[in-house]
């Protein structure tokens, strides 16, 4: 096993503070005793998969993972309204759960897998057709926001009430008032096979 | 050309009648268009947005923003910003390159500084601009920014502004005091109240307040700016991209209009709002500057919070004294308001009771005054003030006299102080079929909340749940026809023959691609498919955006006269030759016949006596370069089909109602009604049921018009029930600037609401329409003080309704 250059820098376990004295060591620590891969490197640089594709980048400490697939990845469909967790726009999937990815640090997201409206659009057309079958947008710059936090809720619960719609949508806010316009859409989206 | 429509297009500018030449069949028009221009783009996250933009190179600027709410630059140092790594210009307000001041107009041309020296108000874009190579570094940069400021004193209360001594809010503006319009009053007279008050039964008094309330639009203010060589190429998050150019045209000592390459992509919704305020355009000015400095693009934005300052016209405090007979009969109205920081005082605040109420006499002094928060201007719409007179002194009068508000409110129906029968001959003598719009509204309005069962006395209902329900009523006519000009074009493509729409506008949302969309389809008789409108691209046509309360009635006739032309265009091409060459000319496509013997349908052209006889709009206009020297089809001596190009453009302009040489009465009414439930313990208002009744006149776009019911709800019910701007009274500061603090309605914040339209043609646009866009999230706020008072029993007239002015109002607290 290679030695780090920088010899002086101890490694610390993200789950158990054993220390390791090279990178490399710490890696085969966390894999052997945690079963994990999640350890950002010290360059900063985490991996993550954003819709189904493994990304390896660098990222600066103070980045969120909003900055990260909107400005960084070019994935301009999530967006922010409110900029501190309010608002819902910035609605992904993490690993099966809706986030808000204004309010998650990207170098907290290695090892993670992500899904933004992007994908969801490519897997279910049906969901997006059926949003723009019932006029559930007007501006649409919060519109992305709602088909992510509709497409959690589906991937959770494929036959939702109106009220679990509704529950699930409370945190997405629209200026425009789409509101009533989008249990329509997910519940004859999820109508279909 | 011989182009009857060229002659009802300029015969219609007055828009004083009814639409002589409608359709006499529809067949996408008043239908719900399945398919939504933008639906798929909007709904995947492939739209994009000004905030989106990205360029190679782009620099991102950044605005220094006022700490206090009244001061003055003393001295700037901006050497440490200069230093920081990653900072590549500073703009400073003395820069030598800056004029004292510049057309900033967004909606109309306003001269002011670019970076002014002075705030008045926390928040103001003062002193400096910043551009670096990250949001986050341009910000970083403005706090290494050192200003010592000549701190002044400030008020910020409307009527605080108007006592003797109050320190002068914005001296350099208005030295002789903080009253607006050089001191003036805004009065409004119709005849003599004296007289009203004097013929009463009753005389009703009250005060209303109404807080600052705002836009709050989701994406922020921003715009990108660049430069190809001397041609500025801009990105605008603006309503009025025609605007936006024509200020930039004059920047510089004059930039060519030919010169200027603009871009609106979607907006992310203004309301009005941002686009109208000047520092809107001084972002475009600071980012022009620095970005030819540079030599990169630049991008400038607003945080969220610097989106908050500013708001709608209808901040301020109303005495209402109301004279009405015991029959519900109003004599007379007198108000006096004090309004605040209004850019445009003209809208008054009992506009409305002149335009769509036979009441007789009234009178209005509005006093607006200059306070240190920011600029106050139309958030769909200027007509709040009116609306919430209106509602208020309706329900009120409706209240003491004991009497059904829609019996009120019928009663009262009428125009400029005269009755129905006055208004009805109004009606027929500019050619409009005589109904009652108000009582269609009422009727349809009463049978779906069930008024008659449901209807009680103020405070006598309690429910099974333990709180007290409330019902409310109110109504106005539909003003979405005010002014404005527009031009749109049309061309059919060559190869498939489908049909562009041209003419740059702001996409807000509102669907009206469709809309125009629908009318070309119906006109032309093509298939909806065949139709698209990109309003994103500057073909030179500016189109009329949704906004300056108008849509359909500029937009909906300019497309209208240039669909109707190229139609006639398209059957005149059609029975002749085109194009005489060197191998002859290009035969006709129905050659025995006349341009009347055709009709188009489905987006075939065919002989009306024997539709056998067709060819395809695609198979008339032949594919691209059909007759070049390489097209196999010639070489083998067969003639390609070949039309002229077909392309016409259409306009119109109408100066509405708000030309008071040409009063133009209002027919199309709207009813809205109200169900609330008040917790009497904590306070809590839940808005349960909502009805909103719109005269339309007649429906284009049906899923457009819902949608603007349902947005108007929501909006309505959060400016009631939650949305307030609150300052610090101390310091001056805005402490809820965030999304957080400052309440918009969530989904769970309106129970159901119906959405029901009415068509009876009255309106002044084409078909018979009216708008509808601003109308419901204008009128109903003010109707949550009605149900609230028919709830528990007492008014609560200080909006926004909060629990703990419930509890106060109930001697809780």
């Amino acid at each position: 096993m290679t030695k780090s250059p920088h010899t002086s820098v101890k490694h610390f376990c993200p789950f158990c503070s054993s220390v390791c004295e090279t990178f490399e060591a710490l890696k085969a620590h966390v894999l052997s005793e945690h079963q994990s891969e999640s350890v950002p490197t010290p360059e900063g640089v985490i991996r993550l998969t954003v819709n189904g594709q493994l990304y390896q980048v660098k990222v600066e400490p103070e980045w969120t993972l909003y900055d990260l697939i909107h400005d960084k990845m070019g994935l301009t469909g999530t967006k922010t309204f409110c900029d501190r967790g309010a608002c819902g726009s910035c609605t992904v999937i993490m690993d099966g759960r809706a986030i808000l990815s204004c309010m998650t640090l990207a170098i907290e997201c290695d090892g993670r897998s992500v899904e933004t409206v992007e994908e969801i659009a490519r897997n279910n057309p049906v969901l997006i057709e059926k949003y723009a079958e019932h006029h559930a947008m007007q501006c649409g710059y919060c519109t992305p926001g709602f088909v992510v936090t509709a497409q959690a809720l589906l991937d959770r619960n494929p036959s939702p009430t109106e009220d679990e719609i509704k529950e699930a949508l409370a945190g997405n806010l629209c200026r425009c008032g789409t509101y009533p316009q989008h249990p329509k859409a997910i519940l004859e989206a999820a109508r279909k096979p | 050309m011989a182009n009857e429509e060229i002659t009802r297009m300029e015969e219609m500018f007055d828009n004083l009648r009814a639409d002589r030449y409608p359709l006499k069949q529809y067949n996408y028009i008043g239908k719900r268009v399945v398919r939504r221009l933008d639906g798929i783009r909007k709904a995947s996250g492939s739209a994009e947005y000004t905030m989106d933009i990205q360029l190679p190179g782009m620099l991102h600027m950044r605005f220094f923003t006022s700490p206090y709410p009244h001061a003055a630059i003393k001295r700037m140092d901006t050497s440490k910003a200069e230093a920081l790594p990653g900072v590549r210009a500073v703009l400073r307000y003395d820069d030598p390159e800056l004029p004292a001041v510049a057309d900033l107009g967004g909606h109309q041309i306003s001269v002011e500084p670019v970076i002014p020296p002075i705030a008045y108000f926390q928040g103001q874009e003062v002193g400096v601009a910043i551009a670096a190579d990250s949001e986050a570094i341009a910000e970083q940069a403005l706090t290494l920014v050192d200003i010592e400021w000549e701190e002044r004193p400030f008020v910020l209360d409307p009527e605080a502004a108007l006592q003797p001594g109050a320190p002068l809010a914005m001296p350099e503006l208005s030295p002789y005091g903080n009253l607006f319009n050089e001191g003036m009053f805004d009065i409004l007279q119709l005849g003599n109240v004296e007289k009203g008050f004097a013929e009463a039964d009753r005389i009703i008094e009250f005060k209303s307040t109404r807080r600052l309330h705002t836009w709050a639009a989701p994406e922020r203010p921003c715009g990108v700016f660049k430069w190809n060589g001397d041609c500025p190429e801009v990105w605008v998050k603006q309503q009025r991209p025609h605007i936006a150019k024509r200020a930039i045209a004059s920047w510089f000592g004059g930039i060519p209009m030919n010169k200027i390459q603009m871009h609106c992509p979607y907006q992310g919704a203004s309301f009005g709002g941002w686009s109208q305020v000047n520092w809107n355009m001084a972002g475009h000015y600071c980012a022009a500057v620095l970005a030819r400095r540079t030599g990169r693009p630049v991008k400038w934005t607003f945080t969220r919070r610097e989106d908050f300052y500013g708001g709608e016209m209808d901040e301020g405090v109303y005495y209402l004294k109301v004279g009405a007979k015991a029959d519900g009969t109003i004599t007379a109205v007198e108000g006096n308001a004090t309004l605040a920081n209004q850019v445009w005082p003209v809208f008054h605040i009992l506009k409305h009771l002149i335009e769509n109420t036979r009441i007789p006499n009234i009178y209005g002094k509005v006093a607006v005054t200059f306070v240190n928060k920011g600029p106050n201007v139309p958030t769909r719409c200027e007509q709040n003030a009116n609306t919430h007179t209106q509602t208020l002194v309706f329900d009120h009068v409706a209240s003491a006299l004991g009497l059904d508000p829609i019996e009120v409110a019928l009663k009262n129906d009428g125009a400029d102080g005269h009755d129905m029968e006055w208004l009805d001959a109004r009606k027929r003598e500019r050619g409009f079929e005589v109904r009652d719009s108000l009582r269609e509204c009422v009727e349809k309005g009463k049978a779906a909340i069930d008024w008659d069962k449901n209807w009680h006395p103020a405070g006598t209902k309690r429910l099974p749940n333990g709180r007290m329900h409330g019902l409310a009523f109110t109504w106005a006519h539909e003003w979405d026809d005010s002014a404005g000009s527009s031009e749109m074009a049309i061309r059919i493509e060559r190869n498939d023959g489908t049909a562009s729409i041209l003419g740059m506008g702001s996409d807000n949302g509102v669907d009206a691609e469709n809309s125009y969309c629908q009318i070309a389809a119906d006109e032309l008789g093509m298939r909806l498919e065949d139709v698209h409108y990109n309003p994103q691209i500057d073909p030179g046509f500016f189109r009329m955006t949704p906004d300056s309360s108008s849509n359909m009635s500029v937009n909906g006739f300019a497309i209208r006269h240039a669909v109707r032309i190229l139609r006639r265009q398209i059957l005149e091409a059609a029975t002749r030759p085109t194009a005489s060459t060197q191998r002859g000319s290009f035969p006709a496509a129905f050659p025995d016949a006349r341009p009347d013997d055709l009709d188009i349908k489905d987006s075939v052209i065919y002989v009306k006596a024997d539709p056998s006889k067709r060819k395809t709009l695609a198979e008339f206009v032949g594919p691209s370069g059909a007759a070049g020297p390489m097209s196999s089809h010639e070489a083998l001596g067969v003639r390609t089909a070949f039309s002229v190009p077909l392309f016409a453009f259409g306009y119109h302009i109408q100066m509405g109602t708000y030309n008071p040489e040409q009063p133009r009465p209002r027919f199309c009414r709207q009813a809205h009604f109200m169900e609330v439930e008040v917790d009497t313990e904590t306070g809590e208002v839940l808005v349960t049921r909502v009805v909103n009744v719109n005269d339309v006149g007649k429906v284009i776009n049906r899923g457009s018009c819902e949608g603007q019911q349902y947005g108007g709800t929501y909006m309505g019910v959060g400016r009631a029930r939650s949305e307030e701007v609150i300052y610090d009274q101390v310091t001056g500061v805005m402490l809820n600037g965030n999304l957080l603090d400052y309440k918009i309605a969530t989904i769970l914040d309106a129970g159901p609401i119906d959405t029901i339209l009415v068509e009876t043609g009255m309106g002044y646009g084409p078909y018979g329409v009216v708008g509808i866009g601003e109308d419901v999230a204008t009128v109903v706020p003010a109707l949550l003080g009605p149900a609230v008072h028919n709830a528990i029993g007492v008014w609560i007239d200080d909006y926004p309704i909060t629990p703990d002015k419930v509890l106060k109002a109930l001697g809780k607290v």
